[in-house]
């Protein structure tokens, strides 16, 4: 069982899910997972697709290069083993949190923050910035999820925000996002 | 006792909308076992009668199961009915008939809840915050509702299983 990721990206434009997956489904490829967004007129698509099991990452790449030629996308094809296709999940489930970050824009708010969590062990799991417009000038807003080795870790992590907040005269807030079986 | 098997989507039964049941009636007081069985086998602070197999409109609720959260205490309901709803409040919802998918859904804050007790007596109650939610995703599930026809948007860190083969 072969996967690959395959990220393309390009203008945005009406039928363009529709046509790449339409070159996807007559390749024999499933798509499992997706994420695909709009950033202004750019559109971007992340895929995690299973391939039939007659063709290779490479025979998909070359078909997928003509498709995205003629769109006018921009494609990237990576082979995944299985074990990255289904990456083991952590004997204990690492506790998620939610972090928002907004202010004035500067550079280096993204790379801070960062780089904080990373120190901790912070893993980032899904990230979104904008830039919108504040009384003042552009406000920057970013919203994180990341993964933290332990709730201890959220708690040695709070201060050092807070240090941060001051740093970069913005506004943080972090709070644990709980999945609620029901 | 008898705990049943909790019944996992794509299963039908899940997208039915159920039938009201007498809580005196023989069928009544099996689910309203079932159901405690069930829930107090495993994790989880609610359940519906489709998710052990039953179409019928019972749910259980126990939101105090959850050691970080708050609840009233467990109530099995017969027919519940939400006659009242205030407010917002948005929380990221799994399922038990749902493993290993979660997404934000929005719900009312509180809620007033109508139905029959154990003992066929009408019980009408009000619940806030984490314990409404699960009251409402429970009746939910009572017309065929699933948290994945209300959330708003998708959350996708989750750890799929391998393939079997």
């Amino acid at each position: 069982m072969q996967f690959v990721a395959i990220t393309a990206v390009g203008r945005d434009r009406p039928g363009t899910v529709a046509e790449f997956s339409g070159a996807l489904l007559r390749l024999g490829c499933n798509l499992e997972e997706t994420t695909m967004t709009r950033l202004r007129g750019e559109f971007a698509m992340l895929l995690l697709v299973r391939l039939p099991e007659d063709r290779t990452p490479a025979e998909l790449e070359a078909e997928l290069r003509k498709t995205a030629e003629r769109m006018g996308l921009s494609v990237i094809v990576r082979p995944l083993s299985l074990e990255e296709a289904f990456p083991e999940p952590p004997d204990q489930p690492h506790p998620a949190y939610m972090l928002r970050v907004y202010g004035a824009d500067r550079p280096g708010i993204v790379h801070a923050v960062a780089s904080l969590l990373g120190e901790k062990g912070g893993n980032i799991t899904d990230l979104n910035t904008r830039l919108i417009e504040g009384a003042n000038g552009p406000v920057y807003v970013m919203l994180l999820e990341a993964d933290l080795p332990s709730e201890a870790t959220a708690e040695t992590l709070r201060p050092e925000l807070q240090r941060l907040q001051r740093e970069l005269e913005v506004d943080i807030t972090l709070s644990e996002l709980e999945d609620e079986a029901l | 006792m008898a705990v049943r098997e909790i019944v996992q989507y794509p299963a039908a039964i899940l997208k039915q909308v159920c039938d009201p049941v007498d809580p005196l009636s023989d069928l009544g007081r099996t689910i309203a076992r079932d159901l405690a069985d069930t829930l107090d086998a495993g994790p989880g602070v609610g359940l519906a009668a489709p998710q052990i197999g039953c179409a019928l409109r019972v749910i259980l609720v126990d939101a105090a199961r959850n050691p970080k959260r708050e609840g009233q205490g467990r109530f099995v309901l017969f027919n519940p009915v939400i006659i009242e709803r205030r407010g917002h409040q948005t929380l990221r919802e799994g399922c038990l008939s749902i493993p290993d998918y979660t997404g934000n859904v929005t719900r009312a804050e509180e809620v007033v809840v109508e139905g029959l007790d154990p003992g066929g007596e009408p019980l009408t109650l009000t619940s806030r915050s984490y314990e409404a939610v699960v009251f409402q995703h429970e009746i939910d599930h009572l017309d065929g509702i699933l948290f994945i026809d209300r959330i708003t948007n998708v959350k996708t860190d989750l750890f799929r299983r391998k393939p079997k083969g």
